[in-house]
């Protein structure tokens, strides 16, 4: 036995990400009490949403491998039924905590049945289940109002915090940059674990991972049951903060943008899909204020990233901390 | 466990494609702790008899067993947890992992952990921290082979293990085979076209043709056996 081997960790050991990480979540938290501007703490408290999201989505082209055409049915069923359990008489508080846990289990079980498909199959039926819950919000008035949307009638304080922390711009941003800290710190936790590696080697080379003793259905539907929370948590904060709901929110338009996001930050990186969000929403505003083809600015940029950065932004930024770190770029 | 002589034992195997046997009513029986090499041609249904055996084929007929235990309706995964390991003709690993990260992975599953002892056995130990796709393809064909021999299987199902090696490499993994076969009682079924590897450490020989057991034998038996000439060894070997 060397001594490479033994005890030694199964990875260099990555501690500059965390504290990288930890400052530029407390960097950001300072923001609200830089910057005065309600519209620009407007635009990167949505940005943050946003940003959230396309972790989930990104997360899970990382670790299983798939790309999912319907993630807005996360997001979008936890905002509806934020509305809709407190439309029923339940507490906010059980509400929200259902919000996020009724589309993750949904998720889980929807995952076992569907990870077994792998390729464009499994894109297609993520699209499919997203626009079946868009039809039906858009069709069941009675329900959900259809396409006039819902107000989500919140009571005065929610766990106690007054509710108008939730829909103000600088103290809702402090709520959602920290939950996007959050999300990726757990991310990168998870991914540094045995089953954070089991996923890997599972979306290496699924075949040889039963060949070495590991069942491949599970722990597929497990990650994307957290991508899936993770796309629940951004529908949250989005209905927290606006206070309502529309179909709009279950499109496949939106699984659409937010996949963009993943790939022009990197989906390769905890963090890139991130990164790509805020990218992608300061682009989308910047190049609104002149035109309202917008899109076209969005799908140039695609092309460019895909092209030009095929690891995103977040890979050219690793790339250049490590040559500036006089490190062999990988 | 009922104490069988048989470490593994397939019996009446068939496998079909339409109207092709791949396989055509094969009994096979390892005993405990023995080499045992698999040859014949290219179609011979060394592969699929491998398939068979290790629970990756669909659609078969016969009967497997372990140690006199059925393992005919168990999965992969259970037949890997109930001590049976494969490697493949090609190479199968996990690409973007450390060696050290997938071999470990795989010792997870086992009852014993002994990932630094096949490390070091098969000179991976060195190369522990790099990803796999960056190492030689020796390497990973030693890598594969760890994969399979990580948590001392009861039994090693190897798929050409020294395809694409140099005779030199392929001696080596051969000599470390034995070696680890010997010393942890491994029962082995090994299919080679490197009838060096085949005859320097197997006790016995299985010859499949046309999916059919032509011969079995010893080393000395096989090479003198005129079909087994005819059909595959040709008069190269003596």
């Amino acid at each position: 036995m060397t001594d490479i081997v033994a005890g030694a960790p199964t990875r260099p050991r990555r501690m500059g990400f965390l504290f990288a990480l930890l400052a530029i979540g407390a960097a950001g938290c300072t923001l609200p009490a830089v910057v005065q501007s309600p519209l620009f703490l407007t635009l990167m408290t949505q940005a943050a949403i946003n940003a959230v999201l396309a972790t989930g989505v990104g997360f899970l082209v990382r670790q299983n491998g798939t790309v999912s055409f319907g993630h807005a049915a996360f997001f979008g069923l936890s905002a509806y039924a934020t509305a809709l359990l407190i439309k029923f008489g339940l507490p906010a508080e059980a509400a929200i905590i259902l919000a996020v846990a009724l589309p993750t289990l949904f998720a889980l079980a929807l995952g076992v049945v569907i990870v077994r498909i792998t390729g464009v199959a499994f894109s297609m039926l993520t699209l499919a289940v997203a626009q079946a819950f868009h039809e039906l919000v858009l069709k069941w008035r009675e329900l959900a109002n259809g396409d006039d949307g819902m107000a989500i009638a919140f009571p005065a304080r929610v766990f106690g915090i007054d509710m108008a922390t939730f829909q103000q711009p600088a103290s809702m941003f402090l709520v959602c940059w920290v939950a996007l800290i959050a999300v990726i710190l757990g991310l990168w936790l998870l991914c540094r674990s045995r089953f954070g590696t089991l996923t890997l080697a599972i979306r290496e080379n699924e075949e040889r991972a039963r060949y070495i003793g590991y069942r491949t259905v599970l722990p597929r539907a497990i990650i994307y049951a957290v991508s899936a929370a993770i796309a629940a948590l951004a529908g949250l904060l989005f209905a927290l903060y606006n206070g309502f709901v529309s179909p709009g929110t279950l499109h496949w338009s939106l699984s659409g943008e937010a996949l963009i996001m993943a790939i022009i930050g990197g989906p390769r990186l905890v963090w890139g899909p991130a990164l790509g969000g805020v990218i992608f929403f300061f682009i989308k505003n910047a190049a609104g204020d002149f035109t309202d083809h917008w899109p076209a600015v969005i799908g140039i940029t695609l092309i460019l990233v895909t092209v030009l950065l095929p690891r995103g932004v977040g890979g050219v930024l690793v790339w250049l901390g490590a040559r500036l770190g006089g490190r062999r770029p990988s | 466990m009922t104490g069988s002589a048989w470490a593994i034992e397939g019996t009446a195997l068939t496998r079909r494609f339409g109207g092709f046997a791949a396989l055509d009513n094969v009994s096979i029986a390892v005993p405990q702790g023995e080499i045992r090499g698999l040859i014949g041609p290219n179609g011979a249904g060394k592969s699929t008899l491998m398939d068979v055996l290790s629970g990756r084929a669909q659609s078969w007929s016969g009967q497997v067993t372990m140690d006199g235990r059925d393992i005919s309706a168990l999965g992969a995964v259970e037949r890997r947890r109930a001590g049976l390991a494969r490697s493949f003709q090609r190479t199968n690993i996990f690409p973007d992992l450390t060696i050290d990260e997938q071999i470990r992975l795989a010792a997870a599953t086992a009852e014993r952990d002994n990932s630094d002892e096949v490390m070091a056995e098969l000179g991976l130990a060195d190369l522990a921290h790099r990803r796999a796709a960056d190492v030689s393809y020796g390497d990973q064909r030693r890598l594969d082979l760890a994969l399979a021999l990580v948590g001392r299987p009861r039994v090693l199902l190897l798929d050409e293990p020294a395809a694409g090696l140099s005779m030199q490499e392929s001696m080596v993994l051969a000599r470390i085979l034995r070696d680890l076969a010997g010393r942890w009682g491994v029962t082995v079924l090994l299919v080679e076209h490197d009838m060096e590897v085949i005859f320097s450490i197997c006790s016995r020989v299985t010859v499949l043709h046309l999916g059919k057991i032509l011969a079995d034998g010893t080393p000395d038996e096989i090479r003198r056996i005129p079909e087994v000439i005819t059909a595959y060894l040709g008069s190269t070997v003596e």
